[in-house]
């Protein structure tokens, strides 16, 4: 399986606009924007797949001030399809210039809300039929939701300060499977040591994952080992 | 039917938001004796101030009959916060795909027993299809949920049965509380919707929801002939055709009609007429 996954791509300023033109490529999407704020940093992070020119004219003009696919799509707990938001007058005054930009006006905005007040908004956008895009939606929905969800924590957690207070806190069940996956078991395999369902592995799985900011169980398990969370196999 | 109020919304919904804040009062406060806050006839804790998503379960009348409360595991929630001791004070699970649901009441007063319409298991069945779907449509595939005995049991009877719990069962007020399992499977929405006999889509849009309470409104406010004088024949005649239009353009037109011929009626009548056109209809 190929995965968009940050971790794969050099330390620098624009692996975030590379991340994000990855996940256009994989989940057939225009454009991408990821935006973030960190209230105990001071910190506001920004990286867009769109075009200079129209980065350049949403700066000037100081549309960020009034972009409802940001202040509205926060506020929700699920991703915010933008038909939900075309009615507003500052939708339409944003989207009125991006379409002299080319950017179209549907897409989706998948918020995430950290530990710590934190706020992260990823955004996708594609130029297509409302049926397509209906379509498209519930198959990439799950996929978007995890990789905003990394992307954030990665973003997050490139500050010293808030890398140490993002320290991984696993409860004594995921540490018990991840040591279990280290030693080579399958989640069937955990499950039957275990005596739980194969589905409650997964999500322990799962949320040991996120917390390591892994996106694969061996990444997750070479990170626990690597902070002495777990033992080699 | 299911209304999701979130903070995108709630605006528009701040009297359907109280109704649920006093319905959760009477079962939290009330009848399971848990330790909450109770302002104002209303039980409101620190994550409502967060933006949760609610999703709201509605009678015909549109009276909050069952509502729960979802928010992210990403973020601060309850098993994160305040239900550590269920938790035995391990760290709770977090992860983009799986949301927490809270305070999940159903008004046992209004509804009543047995399986029809109005009754507690079909309010309970309803918005357990509707908080599914709304997961499940956002991408969601895993719920924890914090809930009593009695609800457990609800959920295994109803073809929805947890998958399984996380920490331990704790006593909370008059009854115990535990952290349940339950995965937005296309398996499990069936199998609730089949028990239930629940075909239909379960939501309701918010413009619709606007309207039936403006309707609502309209109708205990004032009906257009408060004054039981029976209707005239154009009177009769607005009804007919306001009932009759389909859309929005066609109930304009209607209103249009009123306005032009206003000298035929008092101005108090041409005011209900245009204000309670709907109210006005089911009584013709």
């Amino acid at each position: 399986m190929d995965i968009v996954d940050l971790s794969t791509l050099p330390e620098q300023d624009t692996r975030y606009d590379e991340f994000l033109r990855q996940v256009c490529d994989k989940y057939e999407m225009d454009h991408a924007a990821y935006a973030g704020m960190n209230p105990a940093a001071g910190t506001i992070h920004g990286h867009v797949t769109y075009g200079d020119d129209w980065k350049a004219h949403y700066q000037e003009q100081g549309l960020h001030l009034i972009d409802p696919t940001l202040h509205m799509s926060q506020r929700s707990i699920a991703p915010v399809d933008w038909s939900r938001l075309e009615r507003g007058k500052d939708f339409q005054r944003v989207f009125r210039d991006a379409h002299d930009f080319g950017i179209p006006d549907q897409g989706i905005t998948i918020p995430v809300r950290g530990p710590y007040g934190d706020i992260g908004l990823l955004s996708a956008v594609r130029e297509c039929s409302r049926d397509e895009w209906k379509k498209l939606v519930p198959n990439v929905i799950s996929d978007l939701q995890s990789l905003a969800v990394h992307i954030h924590d990665n973003v997050m957690t490139s500050d010293t300060i808030s890398r140490m207070l993002y320290h991984p806190t696993l409860s004594s069940r995921e540490l018990e499977i991840l040591q279990w996956a280290a030693a080579g078991k399958s989640q069937q395999d955990i499950g039957d040591i275990l005596s739980i369902s194969h589905r409650t592995v997964e999500v322990h799985l799962r949320s040991s994952r996120e917390k390591l900011n892994a996106l694969t169980t061996p990444q997750a398990v070479g990170r626990a080992i690597g902070i002495g969370l777990i033992y080699p196999g | 039917m299911i209304l999701v109020v979130d903070g995108l919304n709630r605006h528009l919904f701040g009297e359907v938001l109280d109704d649920m804040f006093e319905l959760r009062a009477r079962v939290f406060g009330g009848r399971l004796g848990w330790d909450v806050n109770i302002e104002d006839g209303k039980e409101i804790d620190q994550f409502d101030h967060l933006d949760p998503a609610y999703v709201i379960g509605l009678d015909d009348e549109g009276n909050v009959v069952a509502a729960v409360r979802a928010l992210q595991t990403t973020g601060p929630h309850m098993l994160s916060d305040v239900f550590s001791d269920i938790l035995c004070g391990e760290a709770p699970m977090r992860s983009a795909t799986m949301w927490e649901s809270t305070r999940f009441c159903v008004d046992t007063q209004r509804l009543t027993r047995g399986k029809e319409k109005n009754s507690v298991s079909y309010a309970t069945c309803e918005l357990m299809i509707g908080s599914l779907e709304y997961c499940r449509n956002a991408g969601i595939q895993d719920i924890i949920t914090v809930i009593d005995p009695v609800m457990n049991r609800v959920l295994k009877r109803s073809n929805c049965a947890p998958y399984d719990y996380v920490g331990q069962t704790v006593p909370m007020g008059k009854v115990p509380a535990m952290a349940a399992l339950l995965d937005c499977s296309e398996e499990r929405i069936s199998g609730l919707r089949e028990f239930a006999d629940i075909r239909h889509d379960v939501f309701i849009e918010e413009e619709e929801a606007l309207e039936m309470f403006e309707a609502k409104k309209a109708a205990t406010l004032s009906p257009a002939n408060r004054d039981h004088k029976p209707l005239t024949d154009l009177e009769k005649y607005f009804v007919e055709q306001m009932s009759s239009a389909k859309t929005e353009e066609e109930r304009q037109a209607v209103l249009k009609l009123i306005e032009a011929l206003s000298d035929t009626f008092t101005p108090e009548q041409k005011t209900a007429l245009l204000q309670t056109p709907r109210a006005f209809a089911h009584e013709a």
